[in-house]
């Protein structure tokens, strides 16, 4: 039976070694202060203070910008970790943190990334590098002096020549908030140096890109470092680059013992959420309903922190282009620091923010030129051989079958009242590099890969396709957890990568092993990338494709939306794991649907507002509507990720349906009090 | 404190401090499937049953334990119906709020509606459908 289900699956938050003390934090109360001084004589003795001194010679971190040290100064969001303490309990430790007396000099804040880039705002970095390595696939493209740390462009064509050939042009802006990934399991972290190595145990979605961080941070040889990634209790993008390991190391060092984290809910809301965004949509067609210009510009607010806010306004920026083909294209995407926590991989990875408003604006050209949602759509999708605003010609194409698909499951064509389509194009990780080893055993096979696993069945993916490669059962095929000391380098868990990724490099790991006869090593690359500056190359050498459909009543009196029925067509390929792959498109619908009617993190002054799983709700079984999705299969096509596909689609479908029946919300989620206000207009 | 009690099945004492909640005395215990999540009662993963009924282990003071039955998914043999249902039915993914879910299960009576029922257990992989189906099975 499943450990999951039995309860003996273990998870970094119980990781334990002999003699180990516990961490616990001291958080800024300002959004952005400077640091005079930090004074622990009121600590008890037996706890360690970690205070700025003990870290001067750690260098800073960052996945994609160098702009973190290990401890905060300036503070520059509500909850910046400014001191730690170790000791023998978590409740010592908490105890302890209480006695630390920080003193600090209030700075000016900004909460808004559109209040950040203008004239004259406070500025959150004085000075940041950007860093290098796997975790940052494009050049980073700061506006010096200003809060902007990286902006993303995609020119294609000559907009001004395209906007003039359009019959009907429309411009919407459109808003997203914070939200909260809420992984069921906290993050974990626990480190142990042991003559100058460092292991961590850490629940991560990167085990790799945090070994890199870390080497850069200490100043040693990345094969000093060593991280084991046990399954995580969920994660969808919360658990991805440097989060406590740089803290729990440094005080460990300190301490001369062991030392674990596991954050308490409230602290999980101060330590990586989705980027808010305001995006502004223009596009232009001709009369006939062929698209010929558009613009995008998007406004991510990454948070103090860049962490990875410049892929994901890279990935905002052309997500927003749509799966259609547009001559002339012209992308701006900032990437934003304000004072609030760091914003981060979220999963869809910046596609719905985008989708939502580029995917409610095609409704309302559709109105404006009299022509279905579904017949704009349809008459402008990609197919194979087109060419997309990054350059870059489409290949294995399948929009137009999740968008009928998708349809066809609310009826939409023989009454399209109170219901509303949205189709999705999201890239994969490119440039990105994937090894496995396959060993074998008397008994059956151990394959290794850095692979982690959150929920998302990737253990059980590598155990099916390696059997059936194999010619064994998946019982005899052991995953070990990842370890950066014996698991082959993999770019990282992220973006829907794995089972396609890490699939083909099984398959070679499996003929390596069959002329070798003991182990194999197979690797896969996937080259690409795009200028930051043009937005030409390639965007994704693997399309996640999908649609989502809705069907909603609104009470015109409360405001209240109900969604009566949702569905989500996902293009599969072949399935691997039938119900893993039917878990994650369930899954990312009712995130999609907690996005899409209420899931917000609430802000006053930079502080939280909701920092607890009352005030933030999290979908729960009443919540769902009837839930419909299928996996569309071709014969002999290759094995698609399906991790995210069914999440971005979900609120523009929710939207649409809700502007078909009059009320166009502009701003998520949804609120009985926007449809009001809606309403009112 | 020492508190007295029966715990999955067997005469148990947990040492706890009297402000402490069931949820650490039962961690210290080794029983790793007690897991704090909201530490508030709202997401059901910390559930446990005292006297056969579900509740909060992060709301219950270890205290309130004593004298009483405390039951946890390790108490539950493998041959579980309500076990065998989850498994079958794949209705879970990371795992972590599962034996909450298990717990509430083994709760229900016969024409308890499902996701009334299922209202107290937070799930953020999202697994509803296939926990509903999982109930469905033990119902059947």
């Amino acid at each position: 039976m499943d450990p999951r289900v039995t309860g003996e699956q273990r998870y970094s938050v119980d990781a334990a070694r002999p003699g180990m003390l516990h961490a616990a934090f001291v958080r800024s109360p300002h959004a952005h202060a400077r640091v005079l001084s930090v004074g622990a004589s009121a600590v008890p003795a037996g706890c360690v203070v970690l205070t700025p001194a003990d870290v001067a010679d750690l260098g800073p971190y960052g996945c994609q910008v160098k702009d973190q040290g290990v401890l905060a100064d300036p503070a520059r969001h509500v909850g910046d970790v400014v001191a730690a303490v170790a000791a023998p309990t978590r409740a010592a430790a908490r105890a302890a943190a209480r006695l630390v007396e920080v003193e600090y000099e209030e700075l000016p804040a900004v909460f808004d990334p559109l209040e950040a880039v203008a004239r004259g705002a406070p500025l959150v970095h004085e000075h940041a590098a950007a860093s290098a390595g796997d975790a940052v696939s494009i050049g980073v493209r700061p506006i010096a002096r200003t809060n902007v740390c990286h902006r993303f462009r995609i020119r294609h064509g000559d907009v001004g020549e395209g906007f003039a050939q359009a019959d009907v042009v429309v411009e919407e802006v459109f808003r997203t908030p914070g939200a909260a990934h809420a992984p069921m399991e906290p993050h974990a972290a626990l480190a142990e140096w042991e003559d100058g190595r460092l292991t961590l145990w850490s629940g991560t979605q990167t085990p790799f890109n945090t070994r890199a961080d870390l080497a850069g941070l200490f100043g040693i040889a990345e094969e000093q470092i060593r991280v084991v990634a046990p399954p995580m209790g969920g994660s969808f993008g919360a658990k991805t680059f440097v989060r406590l390991e740089a803290l729990v190391a440094a005080l460990a060092r300190k301490a001369g013992k062991p030392v674990k984290a596991v954050l308490d809910r409230a602290e999980e809301f101060v330590t990586l959420n989705r980027h808010p965004a305001v995006v502004r949509v223009r596009i232009g067609a001709r009369r006939d309903g062929t698209l010929v210009a558009k613009e995008v510009d998007c406004w991510v607010d990454t948070g103090a922190y860049a962490d990875c806010g410049p892929g994901v306004a890279t990935k905002m920026g052309y997500a927003g282009v749509g799966p259609y083909r547009i001559p002339h294209v012209r992308v701006d995407a900032l990437a934003i620091y304000t004072n609030l926590p760091s914003n981060g991989a979220f999963r869809g990875y910046g596609a719905m923010q985008s989708v939502w408003a580029s995917e409610r604006t095609m409704d309302v050209l559709a109105a404006e030129l009299g022509i279905s949602p579904l017949e704009l759509r349809r008459m402008n999708l990609l197919h194979d051989g087109d060419v997309f605003a990054t350059g870059e010609v489409m290949h294995d194409v399948h929009f137009e079958d999740c968008l009928r698909a998708a349809a066809d499951a609310v009826g939409y064509e023989a009454d399209p009242r109170g219901k509303g389509l949205c189709v999705l194009l999201k890239g994969m990780q490119t440039p990105s590099r994937a090894a496995i080893s396959v060993e074998r055993t008397p008994v059956g096979y151990i394959v290794r890969s850095a692979s982690c696993e959150m929920g998302q069945g990737v253990r059980r993916s590598l155990k099916l396709m390696g059997a059936e490669l194999l010619g064994c059962e998946p019982g005899q095929v052991e995953v070990p957890d990842p370890d950066t000391d014996s698991s082959p380098y993999d770019t990282r868990t992220t973006s829907s990568r794995s089972t396609y990724m890490m699939g083909r490099a099984l398959r070679e790991a499996v003929r390596d092993l069959e002329r070798d006869g003991e182990r194999g090593l197979g690797e896969v690359r996937n080259e690409g990338g795009l200028d930051p500056d043009t937005g030409q190359g390639i965007a994704s050498t693997h399309w996640h494709q999908g649609a989502a459909a809705a069907q909603v009543a609104v009470d015109r009196e409360t405001g209240r939306l109900t969604v009566e029925h949702l569905h989500a067509a996902v293009y599969a390929g072949r399935v691997v794991n039938r119900p893993g792959a039917e878990l994650q498109n369930e899954g990312s619908m009712l995130m999609g649907l907690g996005t899409a009617l209420f899931e917000e993190i609430e802000f006053a002054d930079g502080q939280v507002a909701n920092a607890n799983l009352s005030d933030y709700n999290l979908p729960a079984a009443g919540d769902m509507p009837r839930l419909t999705h299928e996996l569309i299969e071709r014969e002999g096509a290759e094995v698609h990720g399906l991790g995210e596909t069914a999440l971005p689609p979900v609120p523009p479908a929710i939207g649409n349906a809700l502007a078909s029946l009059g009320v166009h919300v502009t701003e998520l989620p949804i609120t009985a009090e926007r449809v009001l206000e809606a309403l009112d207009r | 404190m020492r508190v007295e009690l029966i715990l999955n099945g067997r005469g148990a004492t947990l040492d706890a401090r009297t402000d402490e909640m069931l949820l650490e005395a039962l961690r210290r215990e080794g029983l790793l499937s007690v897991r704090e999540t909201c530490a508030i009662g709202v997401c059901g993963a910390c559930t446990v049953l005292l006297d056969g009924e579900p509740v909060s282990a992060c709301l219950t003071l270890a205290a309130q334990a004593a004298g009483h039955e405390v039951t946890t998914v390790e108490g539950l043999a493998e041959s579980d119906p309500v076990l065998r249902a989850f498994d079958e039915a794949h209705a879970f993914q990371c795992g972590w709020c599962t034996p909450g879910f298990v717990l509430t299960v083994k709760a229900m009576q016969p024409g308890d509606e499902i996701r009334e029922a299922l209202g107290g257990n937070l799930c953020r992989c999202g697994c509803y459908v296939k926990i509903e189906e999982a109930v469905r099975r033990c119902g059947s």
